[in-house]
């Protein structure tokens, strides 16, 4: 792996706890699953950010309804929505805009959204990961005060290969994995039957692979992708149907695990 | 039962010439900076170091006098990065790598690196 530049642990005083949400393969609906816990946080009465790391791919603007970029003479970033301060790419990129950019780039915006923007107190600091084991991966763990990652997949054996590569890769950087949390795990039917789409017991299988908690699984629903495109995330539209109490239960999920985790120790230095 | 997470207590120099580190383990490991140099991680030494040797290779100024650290930072929990004083500062050494470079008699039998062999 190739560092980037000098990169000293940021000082990130005023955040309690810091999450990253992963998963190795894109379109498991990580960023669904980082909103609405954010949000399920939230209702909780947690004081809540959400940073979305994609930089290429920002889904948070379209997730929390929030359109064109802000004018930051007159917004003061990190936005505040749904209960909970937000930050992306999207917000200062318009949507038509590629951002071409190589992994220095990708560091420096990262920190650049950590330290320089004023996200005052909060007890939850829940970062939305690009998939992959990347730049923005890399820059976070070296840097980041992070407590731990949770892990989306789908319960696909095509999502699993890819998700092993996640876990192995927090792993191998020594940051506390929470747990895994299965997403489009099956769907029930107006017949009331349940289906099982992508196949069962994948996330269950994952975790016991690794020996990490299985934090549960999220139903697939059409209702989800809808009022995630419509800018207001289920939790925030339907805070009492049953995909929200799962999500509130995600969310005591891994608070519990936050707690038991044992924090990373700090490596000694050398003065030279 | 789970088996411990290698990590260092404390880091020093030995000499001039080596780090020492303290293990949690116990294990006390020294370790030459021109054995650490020579299995520096990163992408442009592992190049070099799968090259043949050039024996008319002319020697950059930086490179005549011996080599030496100009700092060692932490990368997360996981890992250092080292500055050396001819200017390179991109190998990531990872505390498994670097228990595995360790040059204590007990460890030095059983390894086989480059400066080491």
């Amino acid at each position: 792996m190739q560092p980037q530049g000098s990169m000293p642990k940021l000082s990130l005083p005023n955040i309690r706890n810091i999450i990253a949400v992963a998963s190795g393969k894109g379109g498991v609906g990580k960023s669904t699953v980082a909103a609405n816990l954010a949000i399920a946080m939230a209702q909780s009465g947690k004081k809540v950010g959400l940073l979305d790391a994609d930089i290429y791919g920002p889904s948070v603007p379209t997730m929390m309804g929030i359109t064109g970029t802000v004018d930051q003479a007159t917004t003061p970033l990190p936005l505040e929505k749904h209960g909970l301060k937000l930050m992306s790419m999207g917000f200062i990129v318009p949507p038509t805009q590629a951002v071409i950019w190589r992994g220095p780039m990708i560091h420096r915006a990262l920190t650049q959204f950590l330290t320089d923007l004023d996200w005052g107190e909060l007890d939850y600091m829940i970062i939305d990961l690009p998939p992959g084991t990347g730049d923005a991966q890399l820059t976070l763990t070296q840097t980041v005060p992070l407590n731990g990652a949770v892990i989306v997949t789908t319960p696909q054996e095509v999502s699993l290969i890819d998700a092993r590569k996640g876990i192995e890769m927090f792993r191998q950087v020594r940051v506390p994995i929470f747990g895994i949390i299965e997403n489009m795990s099956f769907f029930m039917g107006e017949d009331g039957k349940k289906y099982s789409i992508f196949g069962t017991g994948g996330g269950e299988k994952l975790a016991s692979e690794y020996n990490v908690p299985f934090l549960g699984a999220l139903p697939m629903d059409p209702k989800v992708a809808e009022s995630g495109d419509a800018g207001l995330p289920i939790v925030a539209k339907h805070p009492e149907s049953g995909i929200s109490l799962a999500y509130k239960s995600l969310a005591t999920n891994i608070q519990e695990e936050l707690k038991r985790a044992t924090p990373a120790g700090e490596l000694p230095r050398l003065e030279l | 039962m789970t088996p411990i997470q290698l990590f260092p207590k404390s880091l020093g120099k030995k000499g001039e010439d080596a780090l020492a580190i303290s293990w949690n383990d116990g294990h006390e490991s020294f370790i030459s900076w021109g054995h650490i140099r020579a299995n520096c991680p990163c992408a442009t030494c592992k190049e070099e170091r799968g090259k043949p040797k050039d024996p008319f290779r002319v020697l950059k100024p930086s490179e005549i006098g011996p080599l030496r650290p100009k700092s060692i930072s932490p990368m997360g929990h996981y890992a250092y990065k080292i500055l050396w004083s001819d200017g390179h500062d991109t190998g990531i050494f990872t505390l498994e790598h670097l228990r595995s470079l360790c040059q204590c008699d007990a460890c030095s039998k059983n390894t086989s690196t480059p400066d080491n062999p």
